[in-house]
């Protein structure tokens, strides 16, 4: 079978540091769609807070082409949800989600 | 698939009723791909219903026993909310299996998500079906459903509540939309009256939808039953058979 991508196990990691750390206020940018996103338009222009740094990947963006790009740190990124949905009517409630590096902004 | 047939002296002709109704556009696209596959020798059918067999044969177990274990072992349940992956390996749960670096789509990033009595989590994937399969197997139909994945991620309270599930406001309920590369699961409040239990009467409480963060184990609760309903206009029906059954 020719498989031209490394087996994730084995992928080199990113030596650039990590933008964001756990506690930091960003926004999810809302950029064009071209062809293929993981980003889900709820949570586009959203603020939230980095709930954790995950791991270091291809973007979906390019992924989904089964292009090499470069690799990027993931983070989980925690909403009110009353800031996803403006009739959510409890103050409590949160959402998380994950986003690749780019798509997040600080605010 | 429908091939007509006659029964000898019941003098009528009735077409046999195929075992799966429906087929999507997904599942016709999936068996082109995997017959171009097989034509060219990328596997064989042989290694694709092995894989498949492989895939079905795991179960929420794994998860079950997990949860039980962190209960009674407060130093496995700080190493499982470490590194989840890591931990998996001391039960036995191998995250790059079968191929050394994780199936397609489970990827070896598995974090546990504790839920304390003022936060409770539940997961869903808004994208398709983001499940963590190694440690509760294949996901449950209604999982993948765009029904349960717009909804769960605006209106939790009252999806939870549709489990039977119903949270009162001072909990926090924290949606988990699993979408990218971490697989998830929820580490549930151990329940009450449950202190000389064994981990394996502990694990049989905890039943795939206390992971998924919809239901909450309780003691005699160990199996996810939901109350079935008969449709009363089901899209299937045949005015031929009807009148045939009268």
């Amino acid at each position: 079978m020719k498989d031209k991508k490394t087996p994730r196990a084995a992928k080199k990691t990113d030596n650039t540091p990590a933008r964001f750390k756990v506690g930091d206020r960003v926004r999810v940018k809302d950029l064009p769609n071209l062809f293929y996103s993981r980003t889900q338009i709820y949570a586009r222009g959203v603020s939230g807070t980095i709930a954790a740094r995950t791991y270091q990947d291809l973007i979906p963006e390019d992924e989904a082409f089964n292009r090499d790009g470069r690799l990027e740190q993931y983070y989980i990124v925690r909403f009110r949800q009353k800031d996803l949905w403006e009739e959510y009517p409890s103050e409590k409630d949160t959402l998380q989600t994950e986003f690749p590096d780019r798509w997040l902004e600080p605010v | 698939m429908q091939t007509a047939h006659k029964h000898a002296g019941d003098g009528h002709d009735h077409k046999a009723a195929p075992t799966v109704e429906e087929i999507t556009d997904f599942e016709v696209l999936e068996i082109a791909v995997r017959e171009l596959a097989i034509e060219h020798g990328l596997f064989t059918a042989e290694d694709h219903r092995r894989f498949t067999e492989w895939a079905e044969s795991v179960g929420p177990g794994a998860g079950s026993r997990l949860v039980a274990k962190a209960w009674t072992d407060p130093g496995f349940r700080a190493r499982l909310l470490e590194d989840g992956v890591k931990a998996c390996q001391e039960i036995g749960i191998d995250w790059a299996e079968p191929t050394g670096f994780g199936t397609p789509s489970d990827y070896m990033n598995f974090r546990v998500l504790e839920d304390t009595p003022r936060l409770h989590h539940v997961i869903v994937c808004t994208l398709c079906s983001c499940y963590p399969r190694p440690v509760l197997g294949m996901s449950p139909e209604w999982y993948r459903s765009t029904n349960y994945r717009r909804r769960l991620v605006r209106w939790p309270r009252e999806v939870l509540a549709e489990f039977g599930l119903i949270l009162p406001p001072e909990v926090e309920i924290r949606v988990e939309d699993s979408n990218q590369k971490c697989r998830f699961m929820v580490l549930p409040v151990r329940p009450s009256g449950t202190d000389n239990w064994t981990e394996e009467e502990l694990a049989a409480i905890v039943t795939r939808d206390c992971m998924i963060g919809v239901a909450l184990p309780r003691r005699g609760r160990t199996a996810d039953v939901h109350p079935v309903r008969k449709a009363r206009r089901p899209v299937h029906s045949s005015p031929q058979h009807g009148k045939a059954a009268e």
